[in-house]
């Protein structure tokens, strides 16, 4: 059983496609998750008629899609046109080969010693099909959404990438596998590389068009943005893409930053080998721990898109190229500096330092808002 | 127009604290009891003094046609006729109601009708809290005498094409009128 044949094709196969279907089960979830706690962030309930709690809005949602007529505007580029919503899924789709959801060898599809490079292209990749679906609906809203896109994408894979290259010096290795295999014995990445987890939590949103930053499908200036004139299956596509690739970049954070599948730092707790020791209940046991982190990041991307209103375009490009890229060069300046010193623990501080700075600040108790100084002086 | 922002200090602008308290707003929102009345499992109650659907007592009314008189855009249709009642060794002379129609799809609700009334307790009054007064057809919102006596169990829908949303809504028991 055990033939070159089964083990470099058939078994990886079972595994994306398992793990395919369960992200497409998350991905229509999440749908109904997002809309459901959004309601819930803004003081109503969101939709709670189909179903019990408005579960089954995850099947309705698909079945009206299905449903919808497929509307092709007369004057679109008609090849560039259905190429749009398909080029993005493809990336998206890719990418579960290389993300670890559990130990290693069972619970990862393939372990590529240059993982992070390989899903790096591919994700900056998923941006080609909304510039060609913006460019080909052929309408003014749709190509600008598709242009901004773009541009956001180019300003924002730069900190993206450069967020990582701490994590890389760290752990030094470029396989996901191992990067997991190194928190677990160490402190889990975020605590080093605090500022690289911020930027990569921001780059993230902006990368996956969410909505502090969500310029190109701003819906007050350009109608829906690059997929104005995609109606059924196809706008469909494109949603499917964002939340696929919103997971990918769960995923990645997961991995990065916050121990993947293990829940454990210093070697205590449970890291990889004891999971292994369980045998294929730890292995369940470390994929439900990682999607159970990655299901928390999704969260967030929620809270923040109940949270923040939209950046001006210049604004976002002010924070990408002004703030984001000097912070991830000054990042990987210090932790070069920490490396060179030989005293990688130090910076554990850091982050510790720093979150319970935000803890403090959050938590302390607030001061009586005095009145307005202007309105003082005038009663006098 | 330059427009002068008021400064952030460096250690806001730096660092993201506001950003934090920002998230932090709309978490405590998150766990905030929702104000939202799910419609037709729940119903909201008005108030005392909300003018809903017309109510009128035959027994109490006088036909003094006041309330027609008052109204200001003249929906009230009344028509009376005399009739000689032996009391006793007296002969006395009552009006009687014949018709006593409103059109309450022109009705603006100013309970000028209600106020008029010269009986106590009034004989129409508009304080019944109700508000399920949509109807399909805007000839089901004149109302005669008896219907607006007897409201309550007012036969609803009659004379419509027997699609499957209608009869769902028959289903249901109650449409227009009284709350429940």
């Amino acid at each position: 059983m055990n033939t070159p044949l089964m083990h470099y094709l058939v078994w990886p196969l079972v595994k994306f496609l398992i793990a395919f279907i369960i992200v497409q089960v998350l991905v229509a979830a999440m749908n109904w998750i997002e809309r459901r706690l959004l309601g819930l962030f803004q003081a109503r309930l969101g939709p709670n008629r189909v179903g019990y709690k408005g579960l089954l809005q995850i099947i309705a949602d698909p079945v009206k899609f299905l449903l919808k007529e497929d509307i092709v505007p007369a004057s679109a580029e008609k090849v560039a046109y259905f190429l749009g919503p398909i080029l993005p899924l493809i990336p998206a789709f890719i990418v579960f080969c290389l993300i670890p959801f559990g130990p290693p060898p069972t619970f990862t599809v393939t372990r590529v010693n240059v993982g992070l490079l390989l899903i790096l292209a591919l994700t900056s990749t998923g941006v080609y099909g909304i510039i060609l679906g913006g460019w080909a609906s052929n309408n003014k809203y749709s190509l600008m959404g598709g242009l901004r896109s773009a541009a956001q994408m180019v300003s924002y894979e730069v900190p993206f990438g450069l967020s990582i290259v701490g994590v890389l010096m760290i752990c030094g290795s470029l396989d996901l596998v191992t990067i997991v295999r190194y928190q677990e014995t160490n402190a889990w990445n975020f605590l080093p590389q605090i500022v690289a987890c911020f930027i990569f939590l921001v780059a993230m949103n902006a990368e996956n068009n969410r909505t502090p930053f969500d310029l190109p499908e701003a819906e007050s200036e350009l109608v829906a943005g690059y997929h104005t004139e995609y109606s059924a299956m196809k706008f469909a596509f494109f949603m499917l893409a964002e939340f696929s690739m919103m997971i990918v970049n769960s995923c990645l954070m997961v991995t990065l930053f916050f121990g993947g599948w293990t829940l454990g730092m210093f070697g205590i707790g449970l890291t990889t080998d004891v999971l292994r020791h369980m045998g294929m209940f730890g292995g369940i046991l470390g994929t439900l721990i990682f999607v159970t982190k990655v299901m928390l990041f999704m969260l967030i991307y929620v809270w923040f898109r109940a949270t923040f209103p939209r950046f001006r375009f210049d604004q976002l490009m002010d924070l990408g190229w002004k703030w984001m890229i000097p912070l991830a060069l000054g990042n990987i300046f210090v932790t070069a500096i920490f490396i060179l010193a030989g005293q990688e623990r130090l910076m554990y501080w850091i982050g510790i330092v720093s979150i319970g700075l935000a803890a403090m600040y959050l938590f302390k108790p607030k001061p009586k808002r005095a009145a307005a100084p202007g309105k003082v002086a005038h009663a006098s | 127009m330059q427009v002068e922002y008021a400064k952030a200090k460096w250690s806001e602008k730096f660092l993201v604290l506001d950003l934090l308290e920002g998230l932090k707003t709309t978490l405590r929102e998150l766990f905030k009891p929702k104000v939202t009345i799910r419609y037709p499992e729940e119903r909201m109650e008005p108030a005392d003094r909300f003018r809903g659907m017309f109510k009128f007592s035959y027994d109490r009314c006088i036909a003094c046609k006041l309330c027609a008189v008052a109204c200001p855009i003249d929906i009230i249709y009344i028509d009376v006729h005399d009739e000689i009642i032996q009391e006793g060794e007296k002969k006395k002379k009552v009006k009687v109601l014949d018709r006593y129609d409103i059109d309450v799809k022109r009705c603006m609700f100013c309970s000028l009708c209600e106020e008029a009334c010269p009986t106590k307790p009034k004989s129409i009054w508009l304080t019944t809290k109700t508000y399920e007064l949509a109807t399909y057809d805007r000839n089901d919102l004149y109302f005669n005498m008896q219907e607006l006596e007897y409201w309550d169990d007012r036969p609803k829908f009659t004379g419509l094409p027997e699609d499957d949303d209608v009869k769902r809504i028959k289903g249901q028991k109650q449409i227009a009128g009284g709350t429940e």
